[in-house]
């Protein structure tokens, strides 16, 4: 067998008879199966609840008798977004973003229903998920396991006697770095046959998979590589704990969670109320369709009566007031999907300056791309909002133009149209998008987490040589 | 004793390191013969451990040359070191494993035979109790763990022995069963170096004494069997200048 191979092979007999780094190796495993257990427990009884709830209001919606049309517009639809497949495994942002719409008439509602908002306090600091488990703890795992892979053999003088022997530092270099790399491997391979599991049951796909077991595999190489770097370089083993250590708490706990604030700090979004109020008032900027001095919906009704060669709204061969039912949905509809535009575009420059970060914290990295691979981050969020309101919008003017093609036919001071006309409406369907439809939100995580391996590798070059001098 | 023979098996020829702007070595001169047994004596500071660093290629002096068997450790590091064996001064090895395991790994590192028959007879030649062999070393006291790693250097069977203040810890009895190794090892044509402040014990064993200070070697005596000293004489010649021994 090579050095390196010898080298290897002993930093894994190392751990072995090592009980404290078996236990804690062995904890880490069992909360990767706990969380993965749980999360899909959790996932399955949050579906089955969906799937309930959503067959409720369809029958509810369905057994609705016969009524005006404009009736069935302020009754709405509830819609629930189903769970992507991999969210059990990284629950992204759907804990916070919610996923039940009330779809109604003249408004755009937000999601509701988000399960942080629901659940106690604990929640709100991150959910037990086999991607919180790899994301947090698995690196400090690996810095407890690594720290002093180099630094301990010259502190005990052994890392002499081994270049006493003729082995070069490059070959104990790459001996500690084969051997903490297959470490990081095996730590994460519970997670990664729980995700091969779930692709080969045909749940979840391999194309999704397979990208999310390399990123969370280069994840956790960057932090082993990092560890035998520091233990190279630096002279004491406590010096190197304390710079990984400090690397942790500044890499996966303060920059990802003080960004977001600097963030919001500096491109600040509006709050609900405000958002309402502002969007109220450019609904009744547009005018009054009752008042009959409003100077829009004049013009409107004289471009109506000169579309159909009529004098007078009652000569119109459809109901007037289901044709204003069209035209201040689609008015209301522009005015929300403005405002949805303008806050989504704060929101994108948020996220960009969080994403800029990745660079120094690749914890964003592996977090953006495990999140689009679950398709559980704010892009596959947006994109249940824009279908939903697509269908809303489908919705409710199917609705006007009953109102407005079958009512002047019926009469009556309570004209009503058949239950079957909104029994036929289509229902929702959710159309879950494929993270690879916005290919930008992997190759850029992806490429932050080579990068680093890459620059690591060039450090592990410039570290061994360092070693090779430092013998004397 | 086989001084003289041929061509030294360690020569340092006008050796001169610095660690920064601080001269370690200044034109240190020294050889020792296969079969000969060396102490090299001094201070703190003297320049003892940056001697065997030379040797061992771990540094590249800034003039001089340095030859093991006739290879330059600096520009062939790895030919060097495999004429070589080398007992550090504290040695620690890995309490995870055991003696045998120790021996076997750096052996293997070293490319050499890992079996039992060149480990146990190792073992055996130090004195090391054979049920202490396959036990791990985080029990071991600071002997016997000595022992282990002369075992090592005894099992790499090479030409050049480097020993870093081998005694250091060693019970009486455990320094005498080492000297009887030594006398092994020079029988067996193996150039001893040893680096000790243990006067006595270099008088007892060793072929020729060298005194360094200051980077150099200021006085070299014969030893060995009819060999006088007056210990007392060079403990307050060497300790009076500072360079305590």
């Amino acid at each position: 067998m090579s050095s390196v191979g010898l080298i290897a092979r002993d930093e894994w007999r190392a751990l072995l008879r090592n009980r404290a780094g078996l236990l804690a190796s062995g904890l880490l495993v069992l909360l990767v199966l706990v969380a993965s257990f749980t999360s899909l427990e959790r996932r399955v009884a949050i579906e089955a609840d969906r799937e309930r709830y959503q067959a409720s209001v369809d029958e509810q919606f369905d057994q609705q008798p016969d009524r005006h049309p404009h009736r069935m517009v302020h009754y709405g639809q509830f819609v629930f977004r189903p769970i992507a497949p991999l969210a059990f495994f990284d629950t992204g942002v759907d804990s916070y973003t919610g996923n039940t719409i009330f779809l109604e008439g003249h408004r755009q509602n937000s999601a509701n229903f988000a399960e942080a908002r629901q659940s106690s306090l604990l929640m709100r600091f991150g959910q037990l998920t086999p991607a919180f488990v790899l994301q947090t703890l698995a690196p400090l795992l690996l810095i407890f396991l690594g720290f002093a892979s180099i630094s301990r053999e010259r502190e005990r003088g052994t890392l002499r006697l081994m270049a006493a022997q003729g082995v070069a530092a490059r070959q104990v270099m790459q001996g500690k770095l084969l051997a903490h790399g297959v470490i990081a491997l095996v730590i994460g391979l519970p997670a990664f046959l729980v995700l091969g599991g779930f692709a080969a049951t045909g749940a979840a796909s391999w194309a999704a998979v397979l990208p999310m077991i390399g990123g969370y595999a280069a994840w956790l190489l960057l932090w082993a590589v990092l560890g035998v770097i520091l233990s190279a370089v630096l002279r004491r083993s406590r010096d190197v704990l304390a710079v990984l250590i400090g690397l942790w708490m500044v890499g996966v706990i303060l920059l990802p969670r003080a960004l977001p604030v600097a963030a919001e700090a500096r491109t600040q979004l509006d709050t609900n109320i405000e958002t309402e109020i502002a969007l109220h008032r450019e609904v009744a900027e547009i005018g009054d369709s009752h008042d009959p001095d409003d100077p829009y919906f004049n013009d409107f009704r004289q471009r109506v009566l000169d579309e159909y060669g009529v004098e007078s709204v009652e000569d119109l061969p459809v109901q007037y007031a289901g044709l204003v039912s069209i035209e201040g949905e689609r008015l209301t509809t522009g005015i929300y999907a403005d405002a949805a535009e303008r806050s989504r575009a704060r929101e994108d420059a948020q996220n960009a300056l969080v994403h800029d970060f990745s660079l120094i914290s690749p914890l964003i990295a592996i977090r953006q791309l495990s999140m689009t691979l679950a398709g559980s981050d704010l892009a596959a969020h947006y994109d249940f909002l824009q279908q939903t309101e697509a269908f809303r919008y489908d919705f409710v003017q199917r609705l006007n133009r009953m109102q407005a093609e079958l009512i002047p036919g019926i009469g009556g001071e309570d004209p009503r149209i058949s239950a079957e006309y909104w029994q036929d409406i289509p229902r929702f369907h959710y159309q879950a998008p494929s993270p690879f439809d916005r290919p930008s939100d992997l190759i850029w995580p992806a490429a932050v987490l080579l990068g680093w391996l890459a620059a690591l590798s060039v450090l592990a070059v410039w570290a061994s040589r360092r070693l090779e001098r430092n013998l004397r | 004793m086989a001084q003289g023979t041929a061509e030294p098996a360690i020569e340092l020829a006008g050796v001169q390191h610095s660690y920064g702007t601080a001269p370690v070595l200044r034109g240190l001169d020294l050889s020792v013969q296969r079969g000969e047994i060396y102490a090299l004596l001094g201070g703190n500071g003297a320049g003892k451990s940056t001697t065997l660093s030379a040797l061992l290629g771990f540094i590249a002096p800034s003039s001089g040359s340095v030859r093991v068997c006739g290879i330059d450790p600096v520009s062939d590091p790895r030919g060097a070191r495999a004429q070589m064996a080398y007992v550090p001064e504290n040695v620690s090895l890995y309490d995870h494993l055991t003696a045998r395991e120790n021996i076997a790994y750096f052996l293997a590192l070293a490319g050499h035979d890992t079996g039992a028959s060149v480990i146990e007879p190792a073992l055996g030649a130090v004195g090391l109790d054979s049920q202490a062999w396959d036990r791990r070393m985080s029990g071991f006291s600071k002997g016997m763990r000595q022992k282990v790693a002369i075992a090592l250097a005894l099992a790499r069977d090479v030409p050049v022995l480097l020993l870093d203040e081998p005694t250091s810890g060693l019970d009486p009895r455990a320094v005498l069963e080492f000297n009887g190794l030594l006398d092994t090892a020079r029988e067996r044509q193996v150039a001893v170096l040893m680096v000790t402040h243990d006067l006595v014990s270099a008088v007892d064993i060793a072929d020729r004494i060298g005194f360094l200070t200051a980077g150099r070697i200021e006085e070299e005596q014969q030893a060995g069997e009819g060999a006088r000293f007056d210990l007392n004489a060079l403990h307050d010649r060497y300790a009076g200048t500072g360079q305590a021994i």
